[in-house]
């Protein structure tokens, strides 16, 4: 198949996963309806008669904004995770490796502990405090890797991340410990969920991932040398340190906004990028895009199971792209190594 | 010409290139030689500015520390031994990057039809043409290395660095790479510098020699004119010349 076609094949699926994620819960919905509503929402056109309230706000006010959030969520988190791959040459590493998803929780858990509130900002505290402990901790990571390592090597950068992100994840569990209060809603939201958001949370993390998408795909041909290392990047004329620092910042925003709304959820961004490369091949002009639009669908059909498969109880959202990712990763990684 | 004033490079604490003053006249080609851990690698790289050092790097008289990545990779590219390909881009996308420098100035990037002749061009003068869609991992060794080559020629560059691209590939294909380089700098505008552990190929390169010993020049000249039996023995610790001697020996009954 054409790139192009495979493009539009992906594109049509998210779109499917999107409807399924509005229309398949406790009330189904049809989708004559799912449209018609949409049709009247968006374009202003005539609701039919036998179209209740109800049911328009069920779609307009729960299901498709959570859907439309988790699917924002989830390609925030693959396009991250692409470019982490990417940038620090290791099909294992995600923003989890270099304690980004740390930092965001632990910012985010004192805030709900606290219950502090920034005036003006409102509701955006939480998430605002989320981006900034994720950015803070990667730039932490990155300034001492810098102190052992002037050019920012990978290894150097790995590992000083995992350290970070078990140190600061071991304050989160004392912050989560010494908060019995709040114990349950900390431990809940660390589990991940989309059960709380709304179209204005759509709507703070739709422009931040356009324009980190816009970002990427700048840098797209950068991202496409440092994939085979730094010495062949710098050598092309890649302006490493620089092009780096910003494509982890970049690749920061996206996690600290998706953990500081959604909580933290594992997987996506390590798979999306797999599957994608497997289809579309590695040039990050198509990685990029069609590693959100996987990892968007991927999430919505993920919050799908989380409250269906056991409802009317919910599971949270991170316990099932791990459950379901774990063992894809691990068939996706070991079929391409023992080749 | 490339000059070097009183380079020191090293590793962390480690100093590994104690005080290179060498000058590298302009479309000749030359081999670094010596024994493993001399400091060939490094004086590549610190030529390149792959990693940091002290002391000057000059092209034709402008410290390479103040130019930006883009000009000295309009002028410099490098060509290493790439062992692992963690994302299988194809063969012409692979090229491609090497027009890296001559696109990345404009919004998006897109290759110009410059760009596309020149990958053209490379692609058919280490005749890769025919297998411009495959992946790179699904490529032999020798047929990986030509796709290297193949960027680094794309990049357009003066001089080309060579840090032992020829590890790990059998005798024909370090010959086909050698003898095409060296008619690539043929022409006096292209020059190249190759640090190549087999002394043989190095010499089938050029006659211009630097021999290294412990992170300092210990020779540079014509081959013929600076090494004797003794002081390649001193450089390399073992009886160099009479090794090749005996080898031959062995050779001169082969028909």
């Amino acid at each position: 198949m054409r790139l192009k076609a495979k493009m539009a094949a992906l594109a049509a699926l998210a779109l499917i996963a999107l409807a399924l994620g509005a229309a398949i819960g406790s009330v189904g919905i049809s989708p004559r309806v799912l449209l018609s509503v949409l049709g009247s929402k968006l374009f202003g056109a005539a609701l039919p008669e036998d179209i209740g309230e109800i049911t328009v706000s069920i779609l307009w006010t729960i299901r498709f904004p959570r859907a439309v959030c988790a699917f924002l969520i989830g390609a925030a988190l693959a396009a991250s995770g692409t470019v982490m791959q990417s940038v620090l040459r290791n099909p294992l590493a995600s923003s989890y490796t270099l304690g980004v998803s740390s930092g965001a929780s632990l910012f985010a858990a004192v805030v709900i502990v606290t219950g502090f509130t920034l005036p003006v900002l409102e509701r955006y505290t939480l998430p605002l405090f989320g981006f900034l402990g994720g950015l803070g901790t990667v730039f932490l990571a990155m300034a001492l890797a810098m102190r052992f390592n002037r050019n920012l090597e990978n290894q150097t950068v790995i590992l000083v991340g995992m350290v970070l992100s078990l140190f600061v994840n071991a304050l989160l569990t004392l912050v989560t410990a010494l908060s019995a209060e709040r114990l349950s809603q900390l431990v809940f939201w660390q589990m991940g969920s989309f059960s709380a958001l709304t179209w204005a949370d759509a709507g703070l993390v739709l422009p931040i991932l356009l324009l980190s998408l816009a970002a990427l795909l700048r840098y797209s041909r950068e991202l496409d040398l440092m994939t085979f290392g730094e010495e062949q990047a710098l050598s092309a004329g890649v302006d490493l340190r620089r092009v780096k620092f910003l494509l982890i910042a970049v690749s920061a925003l996206l996690t600290g906004t998706a953990v500081s709304l959604a909580g933290v959820i594992g997987f996506v961004d390590l798979i999306a990028p797999h599957v994608v490369r497997r289809i579309f091949g590695s040039n990050h002009r198509a990685v990029v895009p069609m590693s959100a639009l996987f990892g968007g669908a991927f999430m919505v059909l993920a919050d799908l199971l989380a409250r269906t498969v056991l409802a009317p109880q919910e599971l949270p959202v991170g316990a099932v792209t791990s459950l379901i990712g774990a063992p894809f990763f691990a068939y996706v990684y070991f079929r391409r190594e023992r080749r | 010409m490339l000059s070097l004033r009183d380079v020191r490079a090293g590793y962390g604490e480690r100093e590994v290139l104690h005080g290179i003053t060498i000058d590298f006249a302009t479309g000749q080609n030359y081999c670094i030689l010596g024994p493993n851990g001399c400091g060939k690698t490094t004086l590549i790289r610190a030529i390149a500015a792959l990693i940091p050092s002290s002391g000057e790097v000059l092209l034709d008289g402008a410290p390479i520390r103040r130019m930006k990545r883009r000009e000295i990779a309009a002028r410099i590219a490098v060509m290493s031994q790439v062992t692992q390909v963690y994302f299988p881009f194809t063969v012409y996308d692979t090229v491609m990057l090497g027009r890296y420098q001559h696109m990345s100035g404009k919004l998006f990037g897109r290759p110009s039809s410059e760009d596309r002749d020149m990958v053209e061009r490379c692609l058919q003068s280490v005749r890769l043409d025919a297998l411009r869609d495959r992946r790179i991992d699904e490529l032999s060794g020798g047929q990986r290395q030509r796709v290297f080559l193949a960027q680094a020629l794309a990049q357009d560059p003066e001089v080309i660095l060579l840090d032992e691209p020829t590890n790990h590939l059998d005798v024909r294909h370090q010959v086909e790479l050698i003898d095409y380089l060296h008619r690539w700098s043929a022409d006096r505008r292209h020059a190249v510098i190759g640090v190549l552990h087999d002394i043989n190929l190095a010499l089938r390169l050029t006659e211009n020699a630097v021999f290294m010993k412990d992170g300092r020049i210990e020779r540079a000249g014509a081959f013929d004119e600076i090494a004797d039996a003794a002081f390649l023995r001193d450089v390399y610790e073992t009886d160099i010349a009479g090794y090749m001697r005996d080898s031959f020996e062995k050779w001169r009954n082969v028909r």
